[in-house]
């Protein structure tokens, strides 16, 4: 599958690109490790909590690019609340649509507006830290896509067991992927990627079938 | 040719209007199989000797240690599992290197599961791999070792030549068979100096027909067969393959060798056109691989720092051009370049790499246009990174 017209649009000519100057919020996400990261800057209006102007910088592909363009168009103007129901796939829709082995790159930039999002609501005292849980790490699996379907490893139920040892820091995993897929190792690796950001993960054990 | 500038040779090449011509008897009047003591059979028997013939000439081998295969990886396929078949019983250990051809590589993976044992050895950070290292690998039990050429990534020139000498001087027979896919037609290639036991090539890198390869198997070789199947004549392997193909390897290889060391110098005076260019036009570019002699004429490798190779790509595309990147987000594994990896690039700098690969049909004037393309192309991303913008603010301090 070629990427669509739109996904070009916006990959050639994003919206909202560039460092902001003096931001209310900034979230960043990925690494260079990884081949994609992205930045997302904020300014809110403080009376109404509206999302007035949002920016980004993008190291990544097109798909990563095009999806930060467009979701950033999608936020801007929303109040927070309305801007807190963006998913990456409203995004991949709104771009009509992107190859399955490139949905992963959407996940991305509707990550960082929310974490920016998050970040501000914290700042400001519009909510508390949250506390890790199990229904974190939940989260983050969520936001992790098996390339060959471009769905979520929850929603395609590739997770069998999640736990995490409050004591010692330790999350176990259990994942239903044969030894003979050719992602497992991708999966595994986002996996940790996105929990080794939390100080509370000290150690990750991810399980396969035997 | 239209008007797309195409630098991805080393995956397949535009066949040679000569090629395409030489090939049309073979689709039409001429469609016979040799072999039947008629006129007709006779007929394509002669075509078929020359056009092995060439091949074998253009290699320095004989005739009869030349095989035709449909492509490089069934040449691969028939030589690699023939020789660990033939002789499993007398050792178990296999060498090849991280940085071999995927051809190999999954050889490699598949005989392991067969339950014989390889050793991987290290390329250094230009992506050589010293026979010194071999040496050091060689056991009792070795059997078998494999070796790409010409690395398919980033064109380093493997020293064949001491890899046999290495072999020869072990205390028993170690059979040798070597990738040229990329080697063939970029370099001056002698099976009988350079003395590897088996070698395969392709045809559509050299402008040639795709679907078509060949194997050559040095006299007295022993492979086990692989493939079963009728055999319709020597030479040949198993089934019916395509003799108008074969007319079209054998064109495409006669017009590389009528003067080899020109298409060579051809193709050295446009990559060291376009690195220079790269290197002088576009900031934060660094060669992957060696420089001059060491590496393949027609491969130039770089990594552009702070930006995505996938992103880089398909701008590019946009103006009619095709190149190659290492990057994750490029392949279908979603795995950056393996062999940059394990020549110990980071992953910025395998995810930011681009692959020119060029041919006979490139010109100065299209790599004029490609690189200031990508000048462009690079300061466009270079804005949008995060990475850049972060390095501009440390300077600016």
């Amino acid at each position: 599958m070629q990427y669509s017209e739109k996904v070009l649009q916006h990959f050639m000519h994003p919206q909202n690109v560039g460092e902001m100057e003096n931001p209310d919020a900034t979230a960043t996400e990925g690494s260079p490790a990884c081949g994609d990261q992205v930045t997302m800057y904020l300014k809110v209006d403080k009376e109404n909590l509206i999302i007035e102007d949002v920016s980004f910088l993008s190291y990544g592909c097109a798909s990563n690019i095009a999806t930060a363009s467009i979701i950033t168009e999608m936020a801007k103007g929303k109040s927070l609340e309305e801007a807190k129901k963006i998913t990456w796939r409203d995004a991949m829709e709104a771009l009509d649509g992107l190859p399955p082995v490139k949905a992963h790159c959407s996940v991305l930039a509707a990550d960082t507006l929310q974490t920016a999002i998050s970040n501000y609501e914290i700042a400001h005292g519009l909510k508390e830290v949250p506390d890790f849980s199990k229904e974190t790490i939940i989260g983050e699996l969520k936001k992790i896509i098996y390339p060959q379907v471009g769905e979520d490893i929850i929603t395609l139920k590739m997770v069998k067991y999640v736990g995490f040892e409050e004591k010692t820091g330790e999350v176990l995993i259990d994942l239903n992927l044969m030894s003979f897929d050719q992602y497992r190792d991708n999966v595994a690796e986002e996996i940790r990627e996105h929990l080794q950001k939390y100080p509370e993960v000290k150690d990750i054990k991810i399980n396969f079938p035997s | 040719m239209n008007d797309r500038i195409y630098m991805d040779n080393c995956v397949t090449s535009a066949m040679a209007p000569e090629v395409l011509e030489a090939m049309k008897p073979y689709f039409g009047e001429e469609f016979w199989y040799p072999g039947s003591f008629v006129s007709t059979g006779e007929a394509s028997s002669a075509a078929f000797e020359g056009f092995r013939e060439v091949i074998a000439d253009a290699l320095n081998a004989a005739p009869q240690e030349i095989t035709f295969t449909s492509g490089g990886t069934i040449a691969n396929n028939i030589a690699l599992k023939g020789l660990a078949l033939a002789h499993s019983g007398e050792g178990r250990h296999i060498i090849c290197s991280t940085v071999d051809y995927p051809d190999l590589l999954t050889h490699a993976a598949y005989f392991e599961k067969m339950g014989f044992e390889v050793t991987y050895l290290e390329p250094d950070e230009l992506g050589f791999v010293s026979a010194q290292k071999l040496k050091d690998a060689i056991r009792d039990d070795t059997i078998l070792f494999m070796s790409t050429m010409v690395n398919h990534v980033v064109g380093t020139i493997q020293p064949i030549g001491e890899y046999s000498q290495v072999l020869a001087a072990a205390n028993h027979k170690i059979w040798f068979h070597v990738d040229a896919g990329q080697a063939f037609g970029k370099l001056h290639l002698d099976v009988k100096a350079l003395g590897m036991d088996t070698l395969s090539v392709s045809a559509h890198k050299i402008h040639g027909p795709q679907g078509i390869g060949a194997l050559y198997v040095k006299k007295g070789s022993r492979l086990g067969a692989y493939i079963h199947g009728i055999k319709r004549f020597e030479g040949v392997q198993p089934g019916g393959l395509s003799l108008a193909a074969m007319a079209g390897f054998a064109k495409a290889v006669e017009i590389v060798y009528k003067d080899l060391d020109g298409s060579i110098k051809q193709l050295r005076e446009l990559s060291d056109y376009l690195l220079e260019q790269l290197e002088s036009q576009i900031e934060y570019v660094e060669l992957n691989g060696p420089r001059g002699e060491g590496r393949a004429c027609h491969n130039i490798n770089v990594s552009l720092d702070f930006i995505e190779g996938e992103a880089i790509t398909i701008m590019l595309d946009m103006h009619k051009i095709t190149v190659a990147t290492g990057s994750a987000c490029a392949s279908q594994g979603l795995k950056p370049s393996y062999v940059l990896l394990a020549m110990g690039k980071n992953q910025v700098q395998a995810h930011g790499s681009m692959k020119f690969t060029l041919s006979r049909y490139n010109t100065k004037e299209q790599i004029d246009f490609t690189v200031a393309k990508l000048k462009e192309i690079a300061a466009i991303l270079r804005e949008r990174s995060p990475l850049y913008n972060a390095i501009k603010k440390k300077q600016e301090k």
